[in-house]
């Protein structure tokens, strides 16, 4: 996809070697991915006028070059309701970023504004990221997601590219999986959308070789039938320079 | 991925003449013992010593270089320091042998020196169009061709034999390991057809072999023990792989469950993964099987040289001995087979045909009073009653009613049936020779419940990978 080299590039051009949560989302959407409705804005009115069209409530994310973990440096604000709570909540993040910035002796790129996105339903927190081991190469990983992943670590791995037999083993292989299920009158899970995201991901990791870490996290997955979509988007690419290959 | 040219691998196994580069006359010495292989008249091959300080080496011919001996060289196995294998990769590069065996130690695992001097014996040998094992390595032992490098002399370290059933290949990145299951399978008398000592993998690697292998029509079940793989070898060994094991099995022990990729993670993929999780994975998901060790793997590699892999998952346990029978069940569902019992339909055959004090169930304990004809009849009624995919034969001994013309009962029905059977035989010498000739009757035979029943696991892992959605799965 032409679209992703395009990031990749202007991303390594500047420096970095992620791409900002809009350009993951951009990526992701061209390869079929259910993402909740977002834009970018780079002024208060503007993310007031964009966050209306995508409807209340809204959440908020820092998008700068300079800051990889958005949340450590105050940049997200989340379930706001109205226009205030928006035009305050862009305010906020400028100022938080900028100390953070100062605190860490970095002068913090804030021309990108901020990402606006629908907030989202909340459904069972499910973890999809992308690993590239040394010996083996590209891995996907899936589990419960959220908080969960570091503390259960109930996750199972499969090489990429994989087939959907492979996907439905994996998730078999989860504790949680009972969960998916359905349990105690909780019914059961779309399991179908999860597993069309995993093979979406190994799809686009197939054709992208250069991203070396992906982490979808949370991946919500909602009342069977209903879908699932990808909240959290990271994604790290290889910025050696070398040809990427599996 | 360029293909695997078998026929450059070929030769390490099936060379017709082979010369010793340091060849030696001291007693103990290397260049001394691997000479010792090659002169048994098992090797039929012509064999030649390199070494300007002889004319003859126990009796073969000895010459200063290559270049002196008038015939064509097949394989070359390479005993001197590592300092002098430049020169010596010359001398076989202009002799134009294609294979070599580096026995040496003292590369590319001592350090950036030694790494040098390997570099340059693998670039002067892609020119000549030469294959390396090794170096740091024992080498190869075949037991159809004769060919051995192990530089271990026969009374310390024994040599297995080929098995006229089925065979094994071990490839092993340990040398010592190498030797020690060479010594071990000896003692064992399970066939084995190739072992391959692989060291510093130069050249040849894990997955030359496995192409190779996986043709070689001497070799029904591929194991290997591996510490690593060289960057993205993993997944060129993933690959080949995919291809072999819907018709051969492949067991795989992997030490070095590492953590080595976390450290520079910045992803909680990257910092879960680990090396081993993604191992892990990469071999179920080519239907790799992996055991816990070499002892399993030993196991689960005689049952599957041995018999069919199964069909479905389900066990039935026929003992002469109750407390046999639940260890192996416990054994059995601990490994998540199925273990069902009898239909009724079956339960009212087993109970017109058997003394009504033996315990009909799952297992089905044919009692300490049992002779041969009584698992004639478990056998027959629940082979024809086709609820069972697997059998485990639990045949104590120690009984005077029951005698060894039991194992031409099971011998049968395993043959007239096609199904996978494991026997399961605990006790001391009587026991174990017992054993044995069961397994000369083609059945593998086990000296606990535990070990059997890793046994059976092996044949309905193999035949879930083998079936895939044919394999009647029916434990949850």
């Amino acid at each position: 996809m032409k679209e992703a080299k395009k990031i990749f590039k202007t991303a390594l051009e500047e420096g970095r070697t992620f791409v900002l949560e809009n350009e993951a989302k951009d990526i992701m959407e061209g390869y079929g991915i259910p993402i909740p409705p977002y834009a970018t804005a780079t002024t208060a009115d503007e993310a007031v006028e964009k966050s209306k069209s995508i409807g209340f409530p809204v959440v908020l994310k820092i998008l700068s070059k300079d800051i990889l973990h958005k949340s450590d440096a105050g940049g997200v604000k989340v379930n706001l309701k109205d226009e205030d709570a928006v035009r305050r909540a862009f305010d906020e993040i400028m100022k938080n970023v900028k100390s953070f910035g100062k605190e860490k002796g970095i002068d913090v790129d804030l021309s990108r504004g901020v990402f606006v996105s629908a907030f989202a339903d909340m459904g069972i927190e499910m973890i999809v990221g992308v690993t590239k081991d040394p010996q083996f190469g590209h891995a996907l990983m899936v589990g419960l997601g959220g908080i969960f992943v570091e503390v259960l670590k109930d996750v199972s791995f499969r090489l990429i590219p994989f087939t959907e037999s492979d996907a439905r083993e994996m998730l078999g292989e989860l504790k949680a999986y009972k969960i998916l299920e359905g349990v105690r009158g909780e019914g059961p899970r779309d399991v179908d959308a999860l597993i069309k995201i995993m093979l979406a991901i190994s799809k686009m990791v197939d054709e992208n070789p250069e991203i070396i870490e992906l982490d979808c996290n949370p991946a919500f997955v909602y009342a069977k039938g209903k879908g699932a979509v990808v909240v959290d988007a990271r994604i790290l690419i290889d910025g050696s320079g070398k040809p990427a290959s599996h | 991925m360029t293909p695997v040219d078998i026929d450059s691998i070929d030769l390490f196994f099936n060379a017709k003449s082979v010369a010793i580069y340091g060849a030696s006359a001291s007693q103990n010495s290397v260049g001394q013992a691997i000479v010792q292989n090659f002169i048994k008249p098992q090797y039929t091959g012509k064999v030649y010593g390199v070494n300007p300080k002889y004319t003859q080496v126990l009796g073969i011919p000895c010459f200063p270089s290559l270049q002196e001996i008038e015939d064509s060289v097949d394989l070359v196995v390479v005993a001197v320091p590592a300092r002098l294998t430049p020169r010596v990769f010359e001398d076989i590069a202009r002799k134009g042998s294609k294979a070599v065996i580096v026995i040496s130690g003292g590369f590319s695992e001592t350090g950036p020196r030694g790494a040098e001097i390997e570099d340059e014996i693998v670039a002067i040998a892609k020119k000549g169009n030469v294959r390396i094992i090794g170096p740091n390595c024992v080498g190869v032992v075949d037991t159809h061709s004769h060919i051995d490098t192990f530089f271990l002399p026969e009374y310390r370290c024994g040599r297995p034999k080929p098995s006229n059933v089925a065979n094994i290949s071990l490839v092993s990145q340990s040398g010592a390991f190498a030797a020690a299951i060479s010594d071990w399978t000896a003692e064992l008398g399970l066939g084995i057809s190739k072992l391959i000592s692989l060291g510093n993998k130069c050249d040849v690697d894990d997955d030359d072999l496995l192409c190779y292998l996986g043709d070689d029509s001497t070799t029904q079940v591929i194991c290997y023990y591996t510490e690593g793989y060289d960057e993205e070898k993993g997944r060129s060994f993933f690959d080949t792989a995919k291809t072999v094991t819907p018709y051969k099995p492949v067991l795989v022990v992997k030490s070095g469950r590492g953590q080595r990729a976390k450290a520079a993670s910045m992803s909680h993929t990257g910092s879960l993964a680990g090396s081993d999780n993604v191992a892990d994975a990469a071999y179920k998901q080519a239907g790799i099987i992996r055991p816990g060790n070499f002892e399993q793997m030993f196991d689960m590699a005689k049952a599957l040289a041995m018999q069919p892999p199964a069909r479905g998952d389900r066990v039935l346990m026929i003992t002469n001995g109750g407390g046999l029978g639940v260890m192996t069940t416990d054994a059995l569902e601990l490994l998540g087979l199925n273990i069902p019992t009898p239909s009724s339909e079956l339960e009212k055959r087993f109970n017109e045909r058997l003394p009504a004090y033996c315990a009909v169930g799952n297992p089905i304990d044919v009692v300490g009073d049992a002779n041969s004809s009584r698992y004639d009849v478990v056998l027959e009624e629940a082979i024809v009653s086709g609820e069972y995919d697997i059998f485990v034969v639990g045949m104590l001994l120690q009984t005077p009613s029951l005698e060894m013309d039991v194992t031409n009962v099971i011998a049968n029905h395993q043959r007239s049936s096609g199904l996978p059977f494991v026997v399961v035989s605990m006790g001391g010498g009587f026991t174990t020779k017992a054993g044995e000739i069961m397994a000369l009757m083609g059945v593998p035979t086990y000296a606990t419940g535990e070990k059997a029943a890793l046994a059976v696991k092996a044949l309905a892992q193999y035949g879930e990978i083998k079936y895939g959605d044919k394999f009647n799965k029916t434990a949850t």
